[in-house]
């Protein structure tokens, strides 16, 4: 730390370490995301169906090319001028004798680089597929884990006990497992099949939706644990004092508790959701081409397989990185003032 | 008939006794000032009038009608409650503090319901902080706050659970002259409060309550100045040093 302005109020540093960074750092860390994502989202809207129809609709055919399989497209930046330098570097590297270590990773560097511009188009394909599985999967795992977590705490026995037996037999197992029994222990690929999952232009496969499935239920038990502990962190008055109000048990939770609760759970909740897109390359293995397949083929086609596990390493700290950036900019949009803060739990 | 009679409450947590045989009744326009040790169980009868503890045995009666059998949401619109230590929604606006029950046991529009938010935060002095959230306001503005909230319901009876004794000392009076306003306005009231000050010149009974029992009640000036229990003397004269 060697800038004044990197001390900040602590409340500051709980969603985002990237929104506490001093300024000319913080620019770095914009203009790289930015970049990125401007590059990703643009791969997307290339090859998206749904844009393609409009495109030619509106008489512009070549605009958008959905079509195009995945291997076949090109990337947008060349890879020779990496090459180049790699070979140029290599050259030094030979006159220097012994000492060619010194600049061998710079060799290795531009190669990787110029690895990376080849294999770009693919791995976009791929990230979206691991977005939407995630985004998705969040969503509708919080819809389920909002309930759980309630019956968790205000429900009566037998409920209680359903909603526990329930997170504790999805913590308890490995989500492989919950993956490979839904998706070959369970006809659920062939009813995802015949209820139109076919893959067919905006559709996704049946296998992403088995994907979605396991996700959202495995996600759900986890949010729900989050979600819980945030409610209980609720002061009991005041649910008190929205029953003595006259709201129902119900109502007092729907309108007090929750909207209490669920801001404090927003920290743990980016917590499962970064764990999520990571988590989520093990649709991999019930053939979902998302970012981790891509790559996994890419290695055995190139047998490179360190080169492509770094590059999409780097793909998966990015969407990590944006995920953590963005929750705590909502933490701090639904922040109200003090609730949650820091001085006030503390 | 009488707006509230408690009828031969018991009521025990585990082992311990909290209230054991208590009578009492409040006509309209009445102001009941309960006094008592801590322990005495003067919270929990409190609790027991709008049904946030229930009683083991013995009986309410709210308007002739007994409290039992009623739905115990539509009671405690009837009866509203203002708490020790506030219990302000955190995550609500002054006026959305009083709106929540305006909009969703009233009933009432959110239009409506601002509108008569407004006029009771103005009643309590307010008017000006209907935008502050509870961290923003000082213990006294918070339990103006919660005095009109739960008088913006239109309740029959109010209880008030110890109402100053989580605040600092300067603050106290600007809760007790609210108070104070809505004695003279005829608003029916059950205090649980050790300020002496309004006891004397609010209060139309002051009930002494003691390991969960009435040992004494009566008018104001009969148990400050004759009262009939030597403990009544003791404690009131403890209580009144204490406020001087």
């Amino acid at each position: 730390m060697t800038d004044g302005e990197a001390v900040t109020d602590p409340t500051e540093t709980r969603g985002s370490t990237i929104g506490s960074l001093p300024g000319r750092r913080r620019l770095v860390v914009v203009a790289v995301g930015s970049v990125f994502w401007t590059w990703l989202l643009a791969r997307w809207a290339y090859h998206n169906t749904v844009l393609d129809w409009v495109a030619t609709a509106f008489g512009t055919p070549d605009l958008v090319r959905a079509e195009q399989g995945v291997r076949g497209r090109e990337g947008w930046i060349p890879a020779a001028p990496f090459e180049g330098a790699a070979e140029a570097v290599d050259g030094v590297a030979a006159t220097l004798g012994p000492a060619s270590a010194l600049v061998d990773w710079l060799v290795w560097l531009f190669d990787l680089a110029a690895f990376a511009t080849t294999t770009a188009p693919a791995l976009a394909a791929g990230a979206f597929v691991t977005v939407y599985l995630t985004v998705v999967s969040m969503l509708l795992g919080l819809v389920i884990a909002v309930p759980l977590a309630v019956a968790r705490i205000y429900g009566g026995r037998g409920l209680r006990s359903i909603a526990l037996a329930y997170t504790e037999l999805i913590r308890g197992t490995p989500l492989l497992a919950q993956l490979f029994f839904l998706y070959f222990g369970l006809p659920l690929a062939q009813i995802a099949e015949s209820v139109g999952f076919t893959g067919q232009g905006p559709v996704p496969r049946a296998a992403a939706a088995v994907a979605v499935v396991g996700f959202t239920i495995n996600s759900s038990a986890y949010q729900s644990e989050y979600i819980r502990s945030a409610l209980q962190s609720v002061d009991p008055g005041q649910l008190t004092a929205a029953r003595a109000v006259g709201l129902s048990e119900l109502g007092g939770i729907r309108h007090v508790v929750l909207p209490q609760g669920l801001r404090f759970a927003i920290p743990g909740w980016t917590n499962e959701f970064v764990y999520l897109i990571k988590y989520s390359s093990l649709a991999a293995f019930i053939t979902v081409p998302d970012l981790f397949r891509r790559a996994r083929t890419i290695g055995s086609e190139t047998f490179q397989f360190t080169d492509i596990y770094v590059i999409v390493g780097l793909f998966y700290l990015a969407l990590v990185l944006t995920t953590a950036l963005a929750m705590g900019r909502l933490e701090r949009w639904v922040a109200i003032p003090g609730l949650g803060s820091a001085s006030d739990r503390g | 008939m009488s707006l509230l009679e408690i009828e031969d409450v018991d009521k025990s947590y585990g082992d311990e006794e909290v209230l054991h045989d208590v009578s009492l009744a409040m006509d309209q326009r009445d102001v009941d000032v309960i006094v008592g040790p801590s322990g005495s169980g003067k919270s929990t009868l409190l609790r027991c009038v709008n049904r946030l503890t229930e009683v083991d045995d013995g009986a309410i009666y709210l308007d002739g009608e007994e409290i039992h059998g009623m739905d115990e949401n539509d009671l405690r619109r009837r009866v509203g409650m203002v708490f020790q230590d506030f219990n302000l929604f955190a995550h609500r606006s002054a006026l959305g503090n009083v709106t929540l029950g305006l909009t969703e046991v009233l009933e009432l529009s959110e239009t409506e319901a601002k509108s008569r938010a407004e006029e009771f935060l103005g009643r309590v002095g307010l008017a000006d902080q209907a935008d502050s959230y509870p961290s923003q306001l000082s213990g006294g503005q918070k339990q103006r706050v919660g005095i009109a909230r739960a008088l913006a319901m239109d309740p029959d009876l109010l209880l008030f659970d110890e109402p100053t004794s989580a605040l600092d000392p300067e603050l106290i009076g600007e809760v007790l002259a609210v108070m104070e306003d809505l004695a003279e306005g005829g608003m029916t009231m059950l205090c649980v409060t050790h300020e002496m000050g309004f006891a004397r010149s609010a209060a139309s009974t002051i009930t002494f309550l003691d390991g969960g029992r009435i040992v004494e009640r009566g008018p104001p000036e009969q148990l400050f100045e004759t009262p009939e229990k030597e403990r009544t003397r003791t404690f009131l004269g403890q209580l009144t040093d204490l406020n001087r």
